[in-house]
């Protein structure tokens, strides 16, 4: 249903274009942005909020387009990015550990040297969570529970091979507890069955806990410093434990993506940041914002592979 | 709580956002009566475009498309015998025959009276016990949903139809395909061969479009001069004001199977075709001529819509209330809100009541339009398109098809698949293998595995966690009961008088 509207919107632009040959710089043409999920899903909103503020940013006819991609957990869509043109017309949403999680434990057609790392805006930190009704009132009970009863200790999830479960490998290595992962389908499932105490602990970003706090109870932020959106929270390093680990969203193009048009998003996408607009949207929308661009992102991408790969290597889940 | 319900009243009735209403209920029946179009699809593609509109235009789209859509399956399910959405599987069993009498316009009246009443039941629920029923949500764990599959899929027994072996072969088929993907739980590939498009397992309405849709348009194409009362374009449709007391007698059905619709909605993972399937069920149980199911009695018809629209504003309450998508249509409906920076959940209710409670209105309107809607376009119109030359027919439909299948996911793959289904299908249909059993055991198939392997890890492999807790011990009673208990009674009754042993005929659909 869309691919005929895109191909009539590039159209008309083309039309456009050939009647003002001046406008030969980029962009002069649509700009898509590729989402590996559904519409309405967090980072799709992410990418549709930025892309109008890029458009801005970029000035001129610039146009964004976003284009799902949904499937195999967001798999289809990062191939999609990786395998696309390097000419800054494709670009993707990335999810960190997420997008590089699939390589190791799925045959991919990608890895981390796939991609040109344009900036990074969310970092929603993970926590340790239990519900109000569990008796457990800090992470200490919780642990000392753990520890007593190695393997009784039920730890809902979202999904396996993901920031979730690596906080839950992380935080049970750095407290030396042995607990019994419980993946559900999707944070929403683990959410629910924490409340319900089908399950007595569980691991999602502080994000999905927002709204709840009538029946979840944060234990702890795995993140280097208190968050502000939840300041009371203590963080996992705090309280004796060295755990740090999230869910970054941001944007990448394919690997290989000439360096004018590199230098030209990547300032444009600082625009978008700094844009107190924008930065406004981001915190109506729960998106704890933490920039990062260029090669700090490229970085960034390289520590989460790194991590990703010595807990697969240490525990491999299938 | 209940003054913001009345304070969101007024907005809910300025013209655009009554407007939205209007058109999404027609939208809905349209998309919901072409065989590869189903709400879910519709909504999502609808999604993104609402990005710049008002939330409870937006809202009112949606919730008017739902409802559309959930009658609007049952059309070519009357006429066809081609269930233009899963959820009206069971609406073909006695809707077609229906048809075939030359009734079609009586039970196209009794499935819009009933999916409006249904979806006036759900959305009411949904307005004075949202808060309530999504505790009763959390009271269902993994092993208690997994006794709820069990119980949907006991209910397989009744549509094994003349052969039993055939029946099984035909569930056991559909469970087989729900396997197809990765894993639920570990992730690990199976039966994909290597096909990143097979990894998220195959979406019901490319079975049902293959399996269902094209046999019956094959025998369009086969049969090019057939004529019964179906090829005049006959269905002596009298006028709702005429027929609608006649429908009163259904009171019970539409009572139960909208408590059914309900209850089911409130259950995360199920949907509305379970819903249909056990209140066709259990309504022709509680039936004093269970004999004449299936062949056209027109209680069948109201127990399926009644719930299937039942399940409709109800599947809402555990995705606003606790943000669980249950079904893959309010999973898409929840894409609709966030778009717009609405992030379901308790503090949706606390921040912003006018857009909550307006959408729960516009469910109750779409309801409430769909019988005047639904009842006076679609019964009319619809018998016309029955009067096209039978090729012309059959041709439009594939091309539906085609295009429906596609939109999914935008891809060939799932063409391919769905034409492979369909052979399949056609295959099945000249073999008498029956299919209500493979859209049962898809549906449920992988989601009592995905409940049993959730139970038992989080009751580290001992299996005695899934009768624990009272929940799962009614559950297991009642599966028993539903299984066992028609067998004993005929027993009982029986050996008290011999002419006992001719109503031994299993209903059959």
């Amino acid at each position: 249903m869309k691919s005929p509207m895109r191909g009539l919107l590039s159209g008309l632009t083309i039309l456009g274009l050939s009647a003002a040959p001046a406008l030969a710089e980029y962009p002069e043409k649509p700009i898509e942005i590729i989402v590996g999920y559904s519409a309405g899903g967090g980072t799709d909103v992410l990418a549709r909020t930025v892309g109008g503020y890029l458009e801005k940013a970029l000035g001129g006819e610039a146009s964004v387009v976003v284009k799902n991609m949904p499937g195999a957990g967001g798999q289809i869509g990062f191939t999609a990015v990786a395998q696309a043109k390097p000419d800054g017309y494709t670009l993707g949403t990335f999810n960190l550990p997420a997008a590089l999680a699939l390589t190791l434990d799925r045959e991919a057609d990608y890895d981390a040297d796939s991609f040109t790392y344009l900036a990074n805006f969310v970092k929603d930190p993970n926590t340790i969570v239990v519900s109000k009704e569990s008796g457990i009132e800090s992470l200490k009970d919780l642990l000392d529970r753990a520890a007593k009863e190695p393997g009784r200790v039920t730890m809902g999830l979202s999904a396996l091979g993901g920031n979730d479960h690596f906080a839950g490998i992380l935080m049970e290595s750095a407290a030396g507890v042995d607990v019994s992962f419980v993946p559900f389908k999707g944070a929403a499932n683990a959410r629910a069955a924490i409340m319900g105490g089908h399950v007595m602990e569980g691991t999602m970003t502080l994000g999905q806990t927002v709204g709840y706090e009538d029946n979840l109870r944060v234990l702890a932020v795995l993140d280097t410093e208190r968050s502000p959106f939840a300041p009371d929270v203590p963080t996992a390093k705090e309280l004796g434990y060295d755990v740090e680990m999230g869910s970054y969203r941001g944007l990448v193009a394919p690997a290989g993506l000439p360096d004018a048009v590199r230098e030209k998003l990547v300032t444009a996408l600082r625009a978008v940041n700094d844009n107190p607009e924008f930065q406004k949207t981001m915190v109506e929308q729960g998106n704890p914002a933490s920039f990062v661009a260029g090669e700090d992102f490229a970085a960034l991408a390289g520590k989460q592979a790194t991590v990703a790969g010595k807990i697969w290597n240490a525990t491999p889940w299938k | 709580m209940y003054g913001d319900l009345i304070n969101a009243l007024p907005t809910v009735l300025t013209v655009a956002n009554f407007a939205a209403i209007v058109i999404g209920v027609i939208a809905g029946i349209v998309v919901g009566a072409l065989p590869g179009l189903s709400a879910t699809m519709a909504i999502s593609v609808l999604v993104p475009f609402t990005f710049g509109l008002d939330p409870l235009v937006a809202l009112g789209l949606m919730a008017g498309i739902y409802n559309g859509a959930m009658y609007g399956g049952a059309i070519p399910a009357i006429l066809l015998r081609i269930p233009g959405t899963p959820a009206a599987v069971a609406t073909c069993f006695d809707g077609y025959p229906m048809a075939q009498q030359g009734k079609g316009g009586y039970a196209l009246q009794v499935a819009v009276v009933s999916s409006s009443i249904g979806g006036i039941a759900s959305a009411l629920a949904l307005m004075l016990l949202a808060p309530p029923l999504s505790r009763v949500t959390l009271l269902f764990g993994p092993s208690e949903i997994f006794w709820i599959a069990v119980f949907g899929l006991s209910s397989v027994v009744f549509l094994l139809g003349k052969h039993v072996v055939k029946g099984l072969i035909s569930a056991a088929s559909g469970v087989l395909v729900s396997s197809v993907g990765a894993d639920p739980i570990l992730g690990v590939d199976r039966f994909t061969f290597g096909q990143l498009e097979l990894l998220d397992g195959i979406n019901i309405v490319i079975l049902l479009v293959g399996l269902y849709a094209l046999p019956p348009v094959i025998d369009l194409l086969e049969k090019p001069l057939k004529t019964d009362a179906l090829g005049t374009g006959k269905l002596h449709t009298q006028s709702l004001l005429t027929s609608l007391p006649s429908m009163f007698r259904f009171w019970r059905t539409w009572l139960r199977s909208s408590l059914f619709g309900i209850w089911i909605g409130i259950l995360p993972g199920a949907g509305g075709s379970m819903a249909a399937f056990l209140s066709y069920n259990e309504a022709r149980r509680a039936s004093k001529t269970p004999e004449t199911w299936g062949q056209g009695e027109p209680e069948g018809i109201a127990a399926s819509e009644t719930a299937n629209n039942a399940d409709t504003a109800a599947a809402l309450i555990p995705a606003l209330t606790l943000g669980i998508p249950g079904t893959a249509v309010a999973a898409v409906m929840m894409g609709g809100l966030l778009i717009h920076g609405l992030q379901p959940g308790p503090m949706l209710f606390r921040e912003n009541p006018d857009v909550v409670f307006g959408f729960m209105w516009q469910f109750l309107f779409g309801a409430i339009l769909l019988i005047f809607l639904g009842g006076s376009l679609a019964t009319n119109n619809f018998a016309r398109v029955l009067r096209l030359p039978r090729p012309l027919l059959g041709a439009m439909i594939i091309v539906l098809m085609l295009v429906g299948v596609y939109s999914i996911h935008g891809r060939m793959f799932d063409v391919y698949l769905m034409l492979g289904f369909g052979a399949i299908g056609y295959l099945m249909d000249k073999l008498d293998f029956p299919l209500p059993p493979v859209v049962l055991g898809l549906i449920l198939g992988g989601f009592a595995e995905e409940n049993l392997r959730l139970a038992l890890r989080i009751g580290q492999g001992d299996w005695s966690i899934l009768w624990h807790n009272v929940t799962s011990q009614l559950l297991i009673v009642l599966t028993i009961g539903v299984v066992f208990g028609p067998g004993i009674l005929r027993r009982i009754r029986g050996k008290r008088g011999k002419d006992g042993g001719d109503a031994d005929g299993n209903p059959t659909p």
